[in-house]
């Protein structure tokens, strides 16, 4: 009886209601701008990605060549192109995405490993990427 | 707009999701507040319920709970930590870059005396919540979600991802141990 009068007496009691907040849509642009946007760096890899399945398409279909021998061939004859797509863009994505792995842990507190994977995947992936080229432009 | 064309969207522009903010801030918000009884506390917790949300808004799929169900989850869970680990980390908004700090400082403060001067109006609440900050979380939540924010035992299942007999024995334990400590007063 007595806890059931208890229960009637916490529903029936009066509890602060919201009023309107001002500093709502101050903090709703904050949160929108503390996530990077990690498609730009998505498009800048795409390019060498694109240039590498070409030359892998090359080799596959022009005998007696290879990936590593049309990458010798494309870094000689366009220089700084292969030097801006093949090495300048991933060490730059690299550093970018290493920065930002960096400032989304810095926000999110102090995230679980498996949330904090999840977030930031993306970027993980654009790092693996990016060695990947290296790798295959140094071969 | 519904939810799910609300989620497309954000997932095509992401600065859709002040469209969300808009819609479950303040309710957010309030059921933190009920929570901590502090200001400070809240708006730093919202914050982080948001910010935690915004994060992870492309993973989140219908798998039968709503975006609503979703951030009281997650806002629970940040109470939660916040209960545990109350010196943990600094305050959420040392860490975001705010356009004009000064203006937001302003609004904040506005904000904490309306809200101060909210909560002095419901002692009653104010005297129960110190009580029931007392009691372990696990029965807390329940509580609160019960009896200040009026969810049914449905929306509570959901929210905790318990199931409803689980609830009901904690809504009872809880209950009871709540009503010892009023009475002491």
């Amino acid at each position: 009886m007595e806890k059931e009068n208890f229960e009637k007496k916490l529903e029936k009691m009066t509890k602060p209601e919201m009023p309107q907040l001002k500093h709502e849509d101050m903090l709703a642009d904050a949160i929108i701008n503390a996530k990077d946007q990690s498609v730009v760096s998505w498009w800048w890899l795409s390019v060498p990605l694109f240039i590498i399945m070409m030359l892998l398409m090359k080799s596959f279909y022009m005998p007696g060549t290879s990936l590593i021998s049309n990458i010798h061939e494309l870094a000689v004859k366009e220089k700084y192109m292969s030097l801006i797509f093949f090495f300048i863009s991933p060490i730059v994505l690299i550093i970018v995405n290493i920065l930002s792995i960096r400032r989304i842990y810095y926000l999110s507190g102090n995230p679980k490993s498996v949330n904090f994977l999840e977030t930031v995947w993306f970027n993980v992936l654009i790092i693996l990427l990016s060695v990947l080229i290296l790798i295959i432009y140094f071969l | 707009m519904n939810e799910a064309e609300l989620l497309k969207n954000i997932r095509k522009k992401p600065e859709i999701f002040s469209e969300l903010f808009k819609l479950y801030y303040r309710p957010i918000f309030g059921y933190i507040l009920r929570r901590t009884g502090s200001f400070d506390d809240t708006a730093d917790i919202a914050a982080e319920t948001f910010l935690n949300a915004f994060q992870h808004i492309q993973n989140f799929k219908y798998t039968g709970i709503s975006v609503k169900v979703w951030l009281y989850r997650i806002a629970t869970n940040e109470v939660n930590l916040y209960f545990r680990h109350k010196q943990k980390h600094n305050s959420i908004f040392d860490r975001l870059n705010i356009e004009d700090w000064n203006i937001f400082k302003n609004y904040m403060d506005e904000d904490r005396n309306d809200i101060e001067t909210e909560l002095q109006k419901h002692n009653q609440f104010v005297a129960v919540l110190k009580e029931l900050k007392a009691i372990p979380v696990k029965y807390q939540e329940v509580i609160a979600l019960r009896y200040f924010e009026g969810k049914s035992n449905k929306e509570i299942v959901e929210i905790l991802n318990i199931n409803e007999g689980t609830l009901k024995s904690l809504l009872s334990r809880g209950l009871e141990k709540l009503r010892i400590k009023c009475n002491q007063i």
